[in-house]
């Protein structure tokens, strides 16, 4: 057999990729992978064994709940190729994301008057529930033990963005037809579509905490989704120079007022005994992605790529200062230990690459595909890098100003906002701390506040000399760039530029249209 | 009607940002500083010896060299300006009042600082961070904000900088707004003497050019204008509010006219509402936090994200085209401005729940001149409102 036929490529039906078979990694980690998948069968249908009827009227209700329904096939793209270290990691991390999903699956639709109509249980659920944007982490909001923190947007579009590709088709389309510009991101986009679909689950929650984060669309979309909801909502306004010690105030005088907002809406009082448990909780979480990073600077690199990222974001914003979440770490961290005591690399490296800007989610499984087509390790990315300073917990006080340091820090926005230097000094200091040897920066077309500083990348790469290459998307769809043309723009730079050969030749190119 | 007695020197005022005036402020030994946004208060950039220019492009050809900088999805007023620096257009600044309010305008002056676009080794750079919504707190971030990124590079240039200075600014700033404002009543007659396009060349000559040099020519310009006589006929078939984004270019509003459509206000970015209303001052308060807490009240910019702005620059639009007799309100969005682009929208579907004045969403380039479908759709609502008249109204 030749390289071409022997390769990952042929493992998807043309078009669909659907896998053909299961992969064949070795006796030891098929059956590793194999027993994981299974284990992911049994959390999804305990799930949808606990509440059959809510859950196959949610199916028929929402659009984005079909999404949900394809999590092993997605759950196999994102760890096609893994061994060792970085299957395992993978799997206990994506195991463990199913597991946190599906509760907050239950608890949503427990609350869902769109599903239970009129039922005062319903609606008792939902007074127990705080709704905030999908931007705000978490953390701030554990002092608060007696609610149920849901991030709004979340589970019906970040997600479902990821697992499947053409879920936010729909919902684009939805916004576009209402007369929003096409040349808007496709995120707060797809969160206003999903609005104006009346697709949210409906909460009798007491009030709503929308942000300004990240981006200009977000502020934007906040003030669409707000009359949609139709509730209380604090707009809770995160400075934009948050680097400028000068802002900093003004933030913490923000989320105080939240605070204030929420204890005034639930009749509740706010528990720092209870945010400092979450707080030494997530400073573990912390050290425990320090070492991580520590261990990816090196050779081995033994967990890097897209279950790295998305456990990251998903921990940072959902399950920071949560047990459950630490007790994964904990386990992680042992594997990843294992194989740097090894000190063996069971993968095939021929470049250490840092990524930078946001990651398509329409493409989430780009960084396997690297890896498996042409050796390409993404051992530092940027999505990967929230506020990770660990707070200190010797006075209230103290504390929630760590917090609010933790919240500017949120998920793409510690990086696009804040001025030029937050993002292009960090791209150059990840470059040298992870011994980068090229550096891949994902052009998303739509987002202007990245793209507007283009030009002073490229010069500042070339001034360095770092191999430099842009991968063209747009986030969330695959109508405007497909993830075909993301692997030709590398494609191209490989064989053009690099000059190499594929690892292999089958994943070079290949049809995918319809694969979710 | 005649001609206005300065039009023409108006005009030439706007063929490029270093203009006549500016070059004289500068001769006067004037520190000139640029900006682009309300949120920047342009009184403040009116003190102790210093003067503010609010940034154009005019006569913007190709693109090129900023849309490689800067990808060709960034709006065509900050590429516009971006290029604009490149070509050597704003060297005579000696500072630039950034903004971080919008994403693509704080890129525009982080690009013209890293690259050094403006050739000079002590031209200042700050960026203001403001809130987006009102609170006292918020207040008093964007009063530090301002003494901190501005009034600290201004006082390094040699402006002086004093509750004193600041009300003497105040004080030849509302007398420009005065003259406005009177101006402005003068388009609420059915048949009235100004005209939009002049009132737009009005508005833009007062932000382009230094406030007390500009203002003995506005002066009589109100007065030839008080004297002035409409002619017989009224040309105009139907009366718009314009809200919208960024507009510096009153070709907008010659195409406006061409249709017969008259701009009865103007509350978009560069137009006199409320950029030229006039700032009230108590004597028993410093002047700063007045002037702020005024910038940010008056601000109908759509980056303002709590209930209570929305319903602001709502209920503003309504009673702008009820005080003045609209017939319509035209909604209008740089092409690739974020903000705009959701507003519009958002604005259209208010007034579709709340009122019948009839409502058109459009976008722009940043270089109007040529449009012939502006033109085209600018016409068609004409048509449409007059056709509604005609029906009493119905739908």
């Amino acid at each position: 057999m030749t390289d071409k036929e022997k390769g990952l490529g042929n493992l998807y039906t043309p078009v669909s990729g659907i896998y053909k078979h299961r992969e064949w990694r070795g006796l030891k980690d098929t059956a590793y992978d194999y027993a994981k998948w299974c284990e992911l069968w049994g959390i999804l249908l305990k799930w949808a064994l606990g509440h059959p009827v809510t859950n196959v009227k949610a199916i028929f209700r929402y659009r984005w709940m079909f999404s949900y329904l394809t999590v092993p096939g997605f759950y196999d793209r994102i760890m096609e190729g893994a061994n060792g270290a970085a299957l395992r990691a993978s799997r206990n991390n994506m195991n463990t994301l199913a597991v946190s999903v599906t509760q907050l699956l239950d608890d949503l639709f427990e609350a869902d008057m769109h599903l239970h109509k009129d039922s005062e249980a319903a609606k008792a659920a939902g007074e127990k529930i705080l709704l905030v944007d999908e931007l705000i982490p978490s953390l701030i909001f554990r002092g608060f033990p007696t609610l149920r923190t849901i991030l709004q947007q979340q589970i019906p579009e970040y997600l479902p963005s990821l697992i499947n590709c053409h879920s936010p088709d729909h919902y684009i389309a939805q916004s576009e037809s209402y007369g929003l510009p096409a040349d808007v991101c496709p995120l707060p986009s797809t969160e206003l579509g999903i609005a104006i679909d009346d697709d949210y689950p409906l909460i009798n929650a007491k009030c709503f905490v929308s942000c300004n984060m990240p981006c200009d669309g977000s502020i934007m979309t906040s003030a669409l989704q707000d009359r949609r909801y139709n509730l209380p909502t604090f707009p809770l306004n995160i400075p934009l120079r948050w680097k400028n010690e000068e802002t900093f105030e003004y933030a913490v005088n923000e989320v105080k007022a939240m605070i204030k907002f929420i204890e005034d809406h639930y009749d509740v009082k706010y528990d720092y005994n209870a945010l400092r448990e979450a707080v030494e909780i997530w400073n573990k979480q912390i050290e425990y992605r320090y070492e991580k990073w520590e261990f990816n600077r090196t050779n081995i690199s033994p967990h890097t790529g897209s279950t790295l990222w998305l456990y990251s974001i998903f921990e940072h914003q959902v399950t920071c200062g949560l047990k459950e979440s630490l007790e994964n770490d904990e386990k992680v961290i042992k594997i990843v230990r294992e194989q740097m005591d090894k000190g063996e690399c069971p993968k095939t490296i021929r470049h250490r690459a840092v990524l930078w800007n946001t990651p398509a989610n329409m493409y989430a499984n780009f960084n396997t595909w690297i890896l498996n087509c042409w050796g390409i390790d993404s051992v530092a990315e940027m999505i990967d890098f929230q506020g990770y300073d660990i707070i200190d917990t010797s006075s209230d006080e103290a504390m929630l100003r760590g917090v609010v340091k933790q919240i500017e820090g949120a998920t793409m926005r510690v990086h696009t906002k804040g001025g030029i230097d937050v993002m292009m000094s960090d791209l150059w200091r990840k470059y040298e701390e992870f011994n980068g040897d090229m550096i891949i920066m994902f052009d998303q077309i739509s987002c202007k506040g990245v793209g507007a500083i283009n030009g002073y990348f490229e010069e500042e790469a070339r001034k360095r000399g770092i191999p430099f290459v842009w991968v063209k998307q747009d986030l969330f769809e695959t109508t405007s760039v497909s993830r075909r043309s993301m692997r030709e723009d590398i494609n191209n730079f490989m064989s053009l530029v690099m000059q190499e050969e594929p690892l292999d030749p089958s994943l070079v190119d290949f049809d995918d249209s319809e694969c979710w | 009607m005649k001609d206005l007695k300065n039009i023409h020197f108006y005009e030439d005022l706007l063929e490029q940002a270093n203009n006549q005036l500016v070059q004289q402020a500068k001769e006067e030994g004037k520190k000139a500083i640029g900006y682009t946004c309300f949120y920047v208060p342009e009184v403040l950039l009116n003190v102790g010896g210093a003067f503010s220019v609010r940034l154009r492009a005019p006569h913007t050809g190709s693109l090129d060299v900023s849309a490689y900088y800067m990808s060709s999805f960034i709006c065509g007023y900050s590429r516009a300006l971006v290029e604009r620096a490149f070509e050597g257009g704003y060297n005579f600044l000696d500072m630039w009042a950034g903004t971080d309010t919008c994403q693509q305008m704080n890129r525009v002056v982080e690009n013209v600082e890293r690259f050094k676009l403006i050739d000079k080794p002590d031209m200042k750079f700050g960026f203001l961070d403001a809130p987006m919504k009102i609170s006292d707190y918020g207040n008093k971030h964007y009063q530090t904000m301002i003494e901190t990124e501005f009034f600290k590079h201004m006082k390094e240039i040699g402006c002086e900088i004093t509750d004193e200075s600041i009300r003497a600014a105040v004080k030849e700033h509302n007398e420009m707004c005065a003259i406005f404002e009177e101006i402005s009543e003068m388009r609420k007659e059915a048949n009235p003497r100004i005209t939009s396009r002049e009132f737009h060349i009005l508005c833009l000559v007062s932000y382009a050019c230094p406030t007390y040099l500009i203002l003995p020519y506005l002066k009589e310009t109100l007065e030839d204008l008080r004297n002035r006589e409409a002619d017989d006929k009224c040309p105009w078939r139907a009366r718009f509010v314009v809200v919208g984004s960024e507009l510096d270019d009153y070709v907008f509003t010659e195409i406006m006219e061409s249709c017969n459509a008259y701009v009865v206000a103007d509350r978009y970015c560069f137009g006199s509402m409320p950029g030229r209303k006039q700032i009230p001052l108590k004597d028993d308060e410093e002047a700063l936090p007045q002037i702020c807490r005024f910038y940010l009240e008056e601000n109908m910019c759509p980056r303002f994200m709590s209930k209570d702005k929305i319903n602001q620059r709502h209920d503003f639009a309504v009673e702008a085209a009820k005080e003045f007799n609209a017939d319509g309100i035209i909604y209008e969005q740089a092409k690739f401005c974020d903000f705009w682009g959701y507003e519009k929208m958002l604005q259209s579907e208010m007034f579709k729940e709340s009122s019948d004045i009839p409502v058109l969403q459009i976008d722009r380039e940043y270089v109007i001149s040529g449009s012939g479908q502006l033109r085209t759709r600018i016409q068609a609502f004409v048509e449409s409102v007059e056709i509604k008249k005609i029906q009493g109204g119905a739908k």
